[in-house]
């Protein structure tokens, strides 16, 4: 009886056990306030970053929001937050490494991280940090082919950000005017493509009033992004275990030569229009004048924006490219990668990575201002209610999923350009595919060998 | 003993100074000799120089130092990240060896070459035409200079869809039954494109030059001229001419540098297409520096540049050097 009363009693909080318990707590707080107050100041110590973007309508805004969010959420960080047009903001960064100015942290295409990881400019990220307990755990959480690029020797040196393939955009109404099913009747090989962009072509003499087709020729990175799959698929590619150039074997010449059929034997492309229209390369498209793009996923703003018309009466249809096999065309992937200045001191680097973390903890929410831009994580946003009721996302994430990557080369850029200039070459001057692309592969080999030398 | 060493001391001192007052008695009087104050002339130079140092520390500083540093960077490998590497003439070695480099090269000249005479004779033209007394020939002076208080860009952007295949100047030229041209996008039009956008530009600026020459000119000239019989075309050839050739030189000269340094118009207007077509130096200067990071190269391919256009210079003062004397 006594036991089980003491028992009982000593379970019992009287208000005795209570008052002794809040003031053992507040001894307890008033005793470790000093050390707190002291891991506190040191968490909180003022931190000023630089970090650089490129210009987008949709995903520049996106980064900014949650940029001014966190610096609201941790007013001892200042961020420094400025962006450059897409084009431009590689050769900023450049110049910033050169003259000592560059920022922090920026986002980084992702063709150019092979040159930035090649020359050191790139610190290595701390996974965990990042919210990840491995490195294995971190990298499957993100597309391979994405990873591939952002990592070296076991280290992650960028945190993939936006990663999405080029769909064929087609227009449907253009579609059922010359009898097509938009459904059924899309190009789904080569052939196919040239007659169906034939069949949608009109031409009032040598003027073209309607393209089937077209390519965007007014930039390189484009022609890359458009012609890698081409090349790819006819069992080309762009270097071999060498490193040599060999886009003017036999593969890489029927897969131009695929390239130029369009203009040359379908007569479905007018490539001098092509050249001198900009800024937008899916202008055209947009603006009815040609019935098919291959373009990045086109958000709902940006075709409202050039004809409304379109977006209400949802007359648009992305589909997978064409291939040589029936139905197994692939698209071009590329990404965008946060990453940290390997110049910058520790400090900004874990503030950076603590940033970065926070910019990529709400995908819904960046989904819901950038879609139908997907992303590179696999985890937290696919099977959201938001993305699933976007239209055609299937299509758009399937044609991440089974896209191929631009080449990874520290002479992208020279490879970029002489690509360029020998499509242009091929379609505006009538120029010999096999020897153009003898020019080209002389030129990019040159390119490499200087490379080597240093 | 403590005291007796500063008082010597000043007894020294006090009959050293009474010794150097005597020899100074002893010697003729001359007027005092003020060291410090500089003659006047002197003076005048060095105000000269003071207000000429600031500009002087300017162009040191900001032209002729990054000049001769791109000459010293030419013989480096430089990406802009690691340190620059000595590698004597191999910049130069595979810049010759380059085809890109040589069509760009030739694509320069030709640029130089046909702008520059285009802009002389157009800019001439135009202000003979203004110069007759044909009325509101000001106004229409006025028009033309507009060309040139456009922004470069915006004169690219309009000029490219002028020319764009579908665009204002072959519309124009379809009823006289001109066939579709690709002035931008075909290798044969896409240069002379570009040079007649750069005449469009800038011969109304030259126009004013030889309008000032031109005014300049006395009328007795053409009027002993008219008396002894010379028509207008001799008048031209005997009198404007050997008289404008201060302006013309300068002209020349001028333009010529001016197109050499050109590089927004076919950047903006073609990107150097098609091909190669329309890439001159300065385009390929800012690609390797910018786009490839190899500064060294690209200051070599500007130490090319610049020594054409010195030689180019000093042939032109050459010429006209020995027709003045003569």
């Amino acid at each position: 009886m006594t036991n089980k009363s003491t028992s009982r009693n000593s379970r019992k909080v009287t208000r005795r056990t209570l008052v002794q318990g809040m003031g053992a707590a507040g001894l307890g707080a008033t005793m470790g306030a000093p050390f707190a107050g002291r891991a506190f100041g040191q968490a909180k110590a003022p931190v000023k970053l630089a970090f650089w973007t490129f210009e987008n309508p949709q995903q520049r805004p996106w980064i900014h929001k949650r940029v001014k969010l966190y610096m609201e959420q941790n007013p001892h960080v200042t961020v420094d937050f400025q962006w450059f047009p897409f084009g431009d903001l590689g050769k900023k960064i450049s110049v910033g490494f050169a003259t000592g100015t560059a920022p922090e942290g920026f986002v980084s295409q992702d063709w150019f991280m092979p040159t930035w990881m090649d020359k050191g400019l790139l610190a290595p990220l701390d996974v965990q940090r990042l919210g990840y307990p491995t490195y294995d755990a971190f990298t499957n959480d993100f597309a391979a082919a994405f990873v591939k690029g952002a990592t070296q020797d076991g280290k992650v040196y960028g945190y993939p950000l936006w990663f999405y393939g080029f769909c064929n955009y087609l227009n449907t109404k253009q579609f059922k005017e010359v009898g097509l099913d938009p459904d059924k009747d899309w190009p789904k090989d080569w052939n196919q493509f040239g007659e169906v962009a034939k069949k949608l072509t009109i031409r009032d003499g040598n003027k073209f009033t309607r393209q089937g087709f077209k390519f965007a020729m007014h930039a390189a990175q484009w022609t890359m992004i458009q012609f890698n799959p081409i090349l790819i698929t006819h069992g080309g590619q762009w270097f071999d275990a060498s490193g040599k150039c060999t886009i003017n074997n036999a593969a890489g010449v029927k897969a131009m030569t695929a390239r130029a059929s369009l203009a040359r034997q379908y007569g479905a492309e007018d490539p001098a229009d092509s050249i001198a229209t900009n800024p937008l390369p899916q202008m055209d498209w947009l603006k009815e004048r040609c019935s098919m793009f291959w373009c990045h996923p086109i958000p709902l703003g940006a075709i409202k924006s050039q004809n409304e018309k379109m977006l209400a009466e949802r007359y648009f249809k992305p589909v997978q490219y064409p291939g040589v096999e029936p139905g197994k065309g692939i698209s071009t992937t590329y990404g965008f990668n946060l990453v940290v200045n390997a110049r910058a001191p520790k400090d900004k680097q874990e503030a950076l990575q603590d940033l970065y973390k926070f910019i990529m903890s709400d995908l819904i929410d960046c989904w819901k201002d950038t879609a139908p831009f997907s992303l590179a994580r696999k985890s937290g946003w696919a099977d959201n209610p938001a993305v699933k009721e976007f239209p055609d996302v299937a299509e758009i994430i399937k044609a991440k999923d089974q896209g191929v990557f631009l080449p990874r080369s520290v002479v992208y850029t020279e490879l970029a350009d002489a690509v360029h200039r020998g499509v242009q070459k091929i379609m505006l001057t009538n120029a010999d595919i096999k020897t153009t692309l003898d020019e080209v592969a002389a030129e990019v080999d040159r390119a490499s060998a200087n490379y080597k030398k240093g | 003993m403590t005291s007796s060493g500063p008082v010597k001391e000043m007894a020294s001192v006090s009959s050293t100074n009474a010794e150097s007052a005597r020899d100074a008695a002893r010697r003729p009087h001359r007027p005092a000799r003020k060291a410090w104050r500089l003659h006047y002339s002197r003076r005048i130079q060095l105000w000269g120089v003071s207000f000429v140092l600031p500009t002087l520390l300017f162009f040191a500083v900001f032209k002729y130092g990054p000049m001769v540093w791109a000459v010293e960077l030419s013989f480096t490998s430089y990406d802009m990240v690691s340190s620059p590497r000595g590698i004597g003439l191999e910049n130069f070695e595979s810049l010759a060896a380059d085809p890109i480099f040589r069509q760009s090269l030739f694509n320069t000249i030709v640029y130089i070459a046909g702008s520059t005479a285009l802009i002389t004779l157009v800019g001439l033209a135009l202000a003979l035409a203004i110069s007759t007394a044909v009325p509101g020939a000001r106004y229409c002076m006025s028009a033309m200079f507009l060309t040139n208080l456009m922004p470069i860009l915006a004169v690219c952007l309009v000029w490219r869809f002028l020319l764009h295949p579908y665009g204002l100047v072959n519309q124009l030229l379809a009823p006289f039954g001109v066939d579709r041209v690709d002035w931008l996008t075909d290798s044969a039009t896409a240069m002379p494109a570009i040079i007649f956008v750069t005449v469009w530009r800038f011969a109304p600026y030259f126009m004013v030059v030889f309008l000032a020459g031109l005014l300049a000119i006395p009328d007795d000239y053409y009027e002993a001229a008219q008396l002894d019989g010379a028509n207008a075309g001799r008048r031209f050839w005997h009198v404007t001419l050997p008289l404008l050739a201060p302006m013309i030189f300068f002209v020349i000269v001028v333009s010529a540098l001016l197109s050499a340094r050109i590089f927004l118009m076919p950047y903006i207007i073609t990107g150097g297409g098609p091909g190669n077509a329309t890439r001159v130096l300065s385009m390929l200067i800012y690609e390797t520096g910018f786009s490839y990071m190899k500064m060294g190269r690209a200051a070599a391919i500007s130490v090319v540049l610049f020594t054409i256009m010195m030689v180019f210079t000093f042939l032109q003062m050459r010429i006209f050097m020995n027709r003045e004397q003569v």
